[in-house]
C-alpha cells in the first residue's frame, strides 16, 4: 500500500518536474527524424539496388543487399534508443534519493509509517514504470517503421525489447544503489564511468573476435560485462533484431562480424542470467545499505 | 490560527495508559570520532510538553532524529509511545517537523498534506476535510494550491506544522519550530502549542530560544555538547537557582564566611552581596543573623533567575571546562 503511495508521488514529482512532457517532445522528434531518415535512405538504396541489378553486378543479390541496408538502419535506430533509455535510466536512479537526503525532504517522508524498503521500491517501480514506458514505446514505434517503410521483420521482436527493457532496469537499479550510498554528484560521476567502462567492454569483445582472436583481450570485454552488464545486453537485443536470411546471407558473404556494437551470435546463457539477476542484486544491496544509513 | 479546530484531537491521547511518550535510557550517538550524544537518558509523560533546550551542536537534533528512526544509536535504548522508533508501526501516532522544515518544492501544499496523510494511514475521504481545515489552522487558508517553491518560509514552516499534525499524533516532535516566524508567527505557533497540550498531545520541543521555552514547556532539560546538564519542571530549576542579594554596610571577610554557612556567594560588588540560597525561605533567619552579628542591612531582595541565566551558566561551565 505504503510503495504505491510513494510510487504515485514519483509519478507525479516527474510529471511536475516537466519529465514526461520533455520526454514525449523529444520522443516524437526522435522517432519522426528517425522515420524520416530511414524512409530516405530505404528509397535511396532501393533504386541503386535495383539499377545495379540491373547491370548484373555485386556480390549479394540485389534483396540481400536490400536486407543488409534495412537491418543495419534499424539497428543504428536501436542503438540510439538504447543509448538514451540508458542515460534516462542513469540519470532517473541517481536522482531518485539523494537528492531526497541532501535536501532534507526525505526525513519528513520517512518519519512516517514507512519502512525504507517499502520507499525505495515504490521509488524504483514508478522510475521503472517509466524508463520501460520509453523504451517500449520509442522500440515499437522503430520496429513499426520499419515494417511499414521495409516490410522489415526481426529476427525475435519481442526479444529485441526485452533485452532493451532489461538492460534499462540494470542501469536505473545499478544507479539507484549508488543513489542509497554516494552524493549525488559522485554517484553521477561513478556511473557514467561504469557505464563507459560497459561500453568499452563491448567494443574489446568484439575486437577480440577478429581473427587470429585474442583471449584476453575477450576476457576483459566479459569482466567489464559482469561488472555492468548494460552493453551485453543491448548485445544480446541486437542479435535478435537480425533476420535469419540477414545472418545467412551475412555468414555466405564471410561478414560474420558487422558492425561493432551489434552482435550476430546470441548472448552466453550465463551472462543472461547473471544480467537477469543483476537487478534484483542491485536493489537488494540498496535495500541493505539504506536500512543501516542515518539521514 | 483559529481555535475552533482543537475539539477534533483524539481525546485519548495515550494519558491513560501509563507508557511514557518518550523514554531514553544511556543513549549515545558517535558520528565517527565525534560524539554528539554522550549518555542521554530521558523521560517525557504523556501530556506534558517538554523542552529539550540546549546551544546549536548540542546533540538536539540527532536525539530528535533517533526517536524517529532517522538514525541508529551506538548504544542505549529509546522507545517512543512504549516501542522502538525503528519499526515503522511506532511511527504511525508521531508527529515531526523537521528543524529545516524542507518539503518536495515541485509540489503544492495541499498535495504534501495528502502524500503524508496517507502514508500515516489516512484515507482520501477523510483527507479532503482535513486539509482545508488544517490549511486554515495554521494561517495557509486558500494557499494549498500552490507550489512550496513559491511559499516564503514562514509560509514554509506553517505548512510543516500542518504536515506534523495531520493524522493526529499523540506525540508530537517539534525541531526549533519558530526559527524562521516573525513575532506574530512565534506566538501562534505558542498558541497552537498550548492548544495541542490541551488536547492531551505529548509535545517534544527542541530550541535554543529560551523564550519560547519558558512560554510553553512544563518541563525542560538543558543539555550542552551531548549531555544532559540539567532537567526537571521548570519552576523548580529557576527555584532552585534563587538568589538574595544583600545591601550592607560593609562586606568583610566574617561576613562572606557568615554567609557562606547560609549559602553560596557569587557575587560581591562594593558592599552588595548576591547569594545563592536553596530557598526564599531563609530570608528572615538571615536578616536576624546578619543584624545581630553587627551589621546594617539596608536591603535584601530576591532575585528570581530566569532560564536564560541558568542555561548560560550551566552552558558555559561546560564549554570552560
Amino acid at each position: 500500500m505504503n510503495v504505491l503511495v510513494v510510487a504515485r508521488w514519483t509519478v507525479l514529482e516527474a510529471r511536475r518536474r516537466r519529465l514526461l512532457a520533455a520526454g514525449v517532445v523529444l520522443s516524437v522528434a526522435f522517432v519522426a527524424l528517425f522515420a524520416l531518415g530511414y524512409g530516405l535512405l530505404y528509397h535511396d538504396q532501393q533504386q541503386a539496388v535495383l539499377e545495379a541489378e540491373a547491370l548484373g553486378s555485386g556480390a549479394l543479390s540485389a534483396r540481400e543487399e536490400l536486407l543488409a541496408v534495412s537491418t543495419l538502419l534499424l539497428v543504428l535506430g536501436l542503438y540510439g534508443v538504447q543509448f538514451l533509455g540508458a542515460l534516462l535510466g542513469l540519470f532517473l536512479g541517481v536522482a531518485s534519493v539523494s537528492p531526497e537526503i541532501d535536501s532534507g525532504a526525505l526525513h519528513a517522508v520517512l518519519a512516517r509509517p514507512l519502512s525504507r524498503v517499502e520507499y525505495l521500491l515504490g521509488r524504483f517501480l514508478a522510475l521503472a514504470g517509466l524508463v520501460a514506458a520509453y523504451v517500449l514505446l520509442m522500440s515499437g514505434a522503430l520496429l513499426l517503421t520499419a515494417r511499414v517503410v521495409a516490410g522489415f521483420t526481426p529476427g525475435d521482436a519481442r526479444r529485441v525489447v526485452g533485452l532493451m527493457l532489461l538492460e534499462v532496469l540494470i542501469l536505473l537499479a545499478v544507479s539507484l544503489l549508488g543513489s542509497t550510498v554516494l552524493p549525488t554528484l559522485a554517484n553521477g560521476v561513478v556511473m557514467l564511468a561504469l557505464f563507459g567502462v560497459a561500453w568499452l567492454g563491448g567494443i574489446l569483445g568484439f575486437v577480440a573476435t577478429i581473427p587470429p582472436g585474442n583471449e584476453l583481450l575477450a576476457n576483459i570485454g566479459t569482466a567489464a560485462g559482469l561488472l555492468l552488464p548494460a552493453d551485453a545486453v543491448w548485445r544480446g537485443a541486437s542479435y535478435h533484431v537480425l533476420p535469419p536470411s540477414f545472418l545467412a546471407a551475412t555468414a555466405l558473404a564471410g561478414e560474420v562480424d558487422g558492425p561493432p556494437f551489434i552482435a550476430t551470435a546470441p548472448m552466453a546463457p550465463a551472462m543472461l542470467a547473471w544480467a537477469l539477476a543483476y537487478p534484483a542484486a542491485c536493489l537488494g544491496v540498496a535495500v541493505a545499505a539504506f536500512r543501516r544509513r542515518d539521514l | 490560527m483559529s481555535q475552533t479546530a482543537s475539539a477534533d484531537q483524539t481525546a485519548s491521547a495515550g494519558t491513560s495508559t501509563g507508557v511514557p511518550a518518550v523514554a531514553t535510557s544511556g543513549l549515545r550517538k558517535a558520528f565517527g570520532s565525534r560524539v554528539a550524544l554522550h549518555d542521554l537518558t530521558l523521560r517525557v509523560e504523556p501530556g506534558e510538553v517538554f523542552g529539550f533546550l540546549g546551544p546549536n551542536g548540542a546533540g538536539k537534533t540527532t536525539a530528535m532524529k533517533i526517536l524517529l528512526g532517522l538514525v541508529r544509536p551506538s548504544g542505549g535504548e529509546a522507545l517512543v509511545l512504549g516501542r522502538p522508533p525503528t519499526e515503522p508501526a511506532a511511527r504511525r501516532r508521531i508527529g515531526y517537523l523537521p528543524e529545516h522544515f524542507r518539503f518536495q518544492e515541485w509540489a503544492t501544499g495541499a498535495e504534501l498534506l495528502g502524500f503524508h496523510g496517507r502514508l500515516s494511514g489516512m484515507g482520501a475521504a477523510e483527507l479532503a476535510g482535513r486539509i482545508p481545515e488544517l490549511l486554515d489552522r495554521v494561517g495557509l487558508a486558500g494557499r494549498g494550491g500552490e507550489r512550496v517553491r513559491r511559499y516564503s518560509k514562514g509560509m514554509t514552516q506553517r505548512l510543516g506544522l500542518a504536515l506534523a499534525i495531520i493524522h493526529r499524533p499523540d506525540l508530537v516532535l517539534l525541531d526549533e519550530p519558530t526559527s524562521a516566524l516573525d513575532p506574530v508567527g512565534r506566538r501562534e505557533v505558542r498558541e497552537l502549542v498550548r492548544e495541542l497540550a490541551a488536547d492531551g498531545v505529548t509535545v517534544f520541543l527542541n530550541s535554543h530560544l529560551l523564550t519560547e521555552v519558558e512560554a510553553v514547556c512544563d518541563r525542560v532539560a538543558i543539555v550542552s555538547q551531548g549531555r544532559v546538564l540539567a532537567s526537571g519542571p521548570l519552576d523548580d530549576l529557576a527555584g532552585a537557582a534563587t538568589q538574595l542579594r544583600l545591601l550592607l554596610d560593609r562586606a568583610d571577610r566574617d561576613l562572606l564566611a557568615l554567609l557562606g554557612r547560609r549559602g553560596r556567594v557569587v557575587g560581591v560588588e562594593g558592599t552588595t552581596v548576591t547569594l545563592a540560597v536553596e530557598t526564599l525561605d531563609v530570608a528572615p533567619d538571615l536578616a536576624r543573623l546578619l543584624v545581630g552579628a553587627g551589621y546594617q542591612l539596608y536591603g535584601m531582595v530576591p532575585v528570581q533567575r530566569s532560564l536564560e541565566d541558568i542555561f548560560v551558566d550551566l552552558v558555559g561551565e561546560v564549554q570552560e571546562g
